[in-house]
């Protein structure tokens, strides 16, 4: 992020991690159309953590706290059903889930766990609703993306059907 | 003995033995959340954190000195001046309040037995409190030494390396802990830090307007005053009183300030006190904590019975964490009993 502006003599004083993070989240529809300067501020916000294979990353029916962003490896979203658990979708790279808990922190709808050895950036409720106290246009721009995901889920799925699963051409927010 | 409790038993006797370090950490502590915006402002440019946290020490120095080249002298004048007046101060204070006990004592003679006369209190209150010999007055200088090189010591290297340090614990805590256990951590992280940030700012403003205030009204030491409030400010409900008390007992013992004087300064306190409330208070502190007045007041008495001054301070930061705490974690054992329900 700061590379551009860097000469060369200086640019052992960039954070590479911090510099990889921003442009990261910049790819992902959530956080699309956000300034550098503001997503720069959103990544250091963000914690890591490293998952092993068949790690439950949540629990249908816990509360959501935080939102999911997977930089590496693949995740699978799951829903109980009577039939066994039903896999909703996989996600991988860029993929974020548990977005419903920057509303608020009601009851997760799906499981998430890890297919592939993983590692996730976090965002706790909390550290969102701080940032967004002192900086008012990431919440427009991140619940106008939210708006805009759950329009598309309940465009593809305009009437409530009793077999989970996703609509043809969206997938439901966690 | 299992292996873990061998660790507990052996942290927990590190952490006795390190028991000196404690104080030294804590303002450490409160000094790195008092910081951090300005390290989350540079790493929000990718600048590294060694770099963002080296320049702004640099800063800190810069300012300190030159607020100690600027300031320095007329506060060390204000306080030699005080200190030079104590013995002094203190007999009339003891001579006004003798005579205050006699007429006590002659309209109410049944207090002859509770009080004693002529008590010198605040003649031997100075004179306890002035440091016996040159030894404890050393004593004294080289824990103010140690802390002050100790504290930004400490604070350096927890801005530094907090990232690494929550990375570590976060890959270390099993899965199904993160979101609630981390979520409980970044609330108390929001809250403390909000508080801290928030009484500092408080107490520079509440003190700046005091010493403004003393200055207009002719009461000396403002400066030495103002940064006394500003200080005291910190303990909720006894602090904002007691800077009151001192500059209205200097208004007192100065010729020319009377009674009038008296009233002026307890008035501009009392401004003071309704400013901070309503407007400075909402604006630093805001809604960062939600404790009951009474628990507020409750933790207070109890952080000095335990600390004194120090408990004081920290109390309600303590009793906010602990309280929010307790409600977090009683929430994360409700779903995990309703989670084993449904297994079940």
């Amino acid at each position: 992020m700061l590379k551009r502006g860097l000469p060369r003599w200086l640019e052992w004083t960039m954070d590479r991690e911090q510099a990889r993070r921003a442009p990261f989240l910049a790819h992902s529809p959530l956080f699309a159309g956000l300034p550098r300067r503001l997503l720069g501020r959103l990544a250091t916000r963000f914690l890591e953590k490293a998952y092993s294979a068949g790690e439950v990353v949540f629990h249908e029916g816990d509360p959501g706290r935080a939102l999911f962003v997977v930089v590496e490896g693949t995740v699978e979203i799951t829903q109980a059903t009577p039939g066994g658990e039903h896999l909703v979708r996989t996600l991988g790279a860029g993929d974020a889930f548990g977005e419903l808990a920057l509303l608020d922190e009601s009851r997760r709808s799906r499981s998430a766990r890890v297919a592939a050895p993983a590692r996730l950036l976090i965002l706790y409720k909390t550290d969102f609703d701080a940032l967004i106290d002192g900086e008012a246009r990431i919440a427009v721009v991140v619940m106008r993306n939210l708006s805009r995901l759950l329009a598309a889920y309940a465009r593809s799925n305009p009437v409530v059907v009793s077999e989970p699963g996703p609509g043809p051409g969206a997938a439901e927010p966690t | 003995m299992k292996p873990s409790w061998l660790v507990i038993a052996g942290v927990a006797a590190l952490a006795w033995l390190a028991r000196g370090l404690a104080l030294p950490v804590f303002l450490a502590m409160a000094f790195a959340y008092l910081l951090s915006p300005v390290v989350a402002w540079a790493d929000a440019r990718a600048i590294r954190r060694s770099v963002a946290v080296g320049a702004l020490f640099a800063a800190i120095i810069a300012v300190l000195l030159a607020a100690g080249v600027l300031l320095g002298p007329r506060m060390l004048t204000e306080a030699s001046g005080l200190v030079d007046r104590l013995p002094r101060l203190a007999s009339q204070i003891d001579t006004g309040l003798d005579g205050a006990v006699r007429e006590l004592f002659e309209a109410a003679p049944v207090f002859r037995r509770v009080l004693p006369e002529g008590g010198g209190w605040a003649r031997q209150f100075v004179l306890n409190r002035a440091p016996g010999d040159p030894s404890d007055l050393f004593e004294h200088a080289g824990h103010l030494f140690l802390l002050a090189i100790l504290v930004p010591f400490f604070a350096f290297f927890l801005l530094r390396d907090m990232p690494r340090i929550v990375t570590a614990a976060m890959d270390r805590l099993p899965p199904q802990h993160v979101e609630t256990s981390v979520a409980v951590w970044r609330e108390l992280n929001s809250v403390i830090g909000r508080y801290i940030r928030g009484v500092v700012l408080d107490g520079l403003v509440v003190g700046a307007l005091a010493a403004v205030g003393l200055w207009a009204l002719h009461v000396p030491y403002p400066l030495l005053l103002g940064a006394f409030a500003g200080v005291a400010n910190v303990v909720p409900f006894i602090g904002p009183l007691l800077s009151a008390a001192a500059a209205g007992l200097v208004v007192l013992l100065t010729p020319g300030q009377g009674l009038a004087g008296v009233v002026r300064v307890a008035v501009l306190f009392l401004a003071i006190k309704v400013l901070d409330d309503t407007v400075i208070q909402p604006f630093t502190i805001g809604r960062s904590v939600h404790l009951h007045p009474a628990l507020l007041l409750g933790s207070v008495v109890v952080g000095n019975h335990a600390l004194g001054v120090l408990g004081m301070i920290v109390a309600v930061p303590v009793a906010t964490v602990l309280q929010e705490t307790v409600r977090l974690l009683l929430e994360h054992r409700r779903v995990l009993a309703q989670r084993r329900w449904k297994q079940g």
